[in-house]
């Protein structure tokens, strides 16, 4: 699974996200998009020399200020639940009428090539 | 003839997709060193590592920090290699504890820092105009 459809699988739960500067903010992830922004829920933010610290109800990242972000490892087992949901979705919804005569005319050339 | 093929032969680009799976070292622009187990990437070079572990080498000594599951934003990356499995259980260097290496570490940076600040200050002597003080491996 890619990285970004892990943090969007990650939504609600707690993270750690480390900015480029060494500050460090600690919340629940809320909402996360293509970029990497973040929104954040109920954040401890920590000075980069860790020594000063602030309690923000929530905040927004901009997603080019990262330098990683920690999950818990819970993470992992819920990736693979949803990916297995995500292919039996992608499976289900392919059935539609330009995907079918794409899929005709493909079974047809492999008939035909032997491919 | 053909056993002499070697297997890379038509590398065409850098992919990380051999990689996946694997234990590596990855290190980051501000120095740091994780050893984990890749588990995706994408087109940035946005790493996902499992089990990752946070190596401070200080001298002939390293300690390590568990840290769990690391998403690494790839332009802070500087470089990743797989890690020799047979060869990282005869490393030439003694383990500490965490405590131990990061009061060395903390003196190390203290001690060159004193060294930068009075090379600066002769050079200053000197005339040269010093202004220089990157920590980005970049």
């Amino acid at each position: 699974m890619l990285p970004l459809s892990l943090l969007n699988t990650a939504q609600g739960h707690p993270m750690l996200v480390e900015l480029k500067n060494g500050e460090t903010f600690n919340g629940h992830l809320v909402n996360c998009d293509n970029w990497m922004n973040l929104t954040l829920r109920e954040v401890i933010q920590t000075s980069p020399e860790g020594d000063r610290f602030w309690r923000l109800p929530e905040c927004y990242i901009r997603g080019n200020t990262i330098k990683y972000l920690r999950v818990p490892d819970e993470i992992m087992e819920m990736v693979k639940e949803d990916s297995i949901r995500q292919r039996q979705a992608a499976s289900g919804g392919n059935r539609g009428r330009k995907w079918f005569s794409w899929w005709k005319y493909w079974s047809r050339r492999k008939q035909r090539w032997k491919l | 003839m053909d056993n002499f093929i070697p297997g890379q032969i038509f590398t065409t680009s850098a992919s990380l997709v051999d990689s996946v799976d694997r234990k590596l070292l990855v290190v980051l622009r501000d120095g740091r060193k994780l050893i984990g187990v890749l588990r995706s990437f994408d087109q940035f070079a946005n790493l996902v590592l499992q089990d990752t572990i946070e190596r401070i080498y200080v001298g002939d000594a390293y300690g390590d920090i568990p840290r769990g599951i690391f998403i690494i934003r790839g332009e802070n990356v500087v470089l990743l290699g797989e890690i020799d499995l047979d060869k990282e259980d005869e490393l030439p260097l003694r383990q500490v504890p965490v405590e131990e290496i990061l009061l060395a570490q903390r003196e190390e940076m203290e001690a060159r820092q004193k060294r930068e600040k009075l090379k600066n200050k002769l050079l200053h002597d000197q005339g040269f105009s010093v202004d220089f003080t990157e920590t980005d491996l970049y």
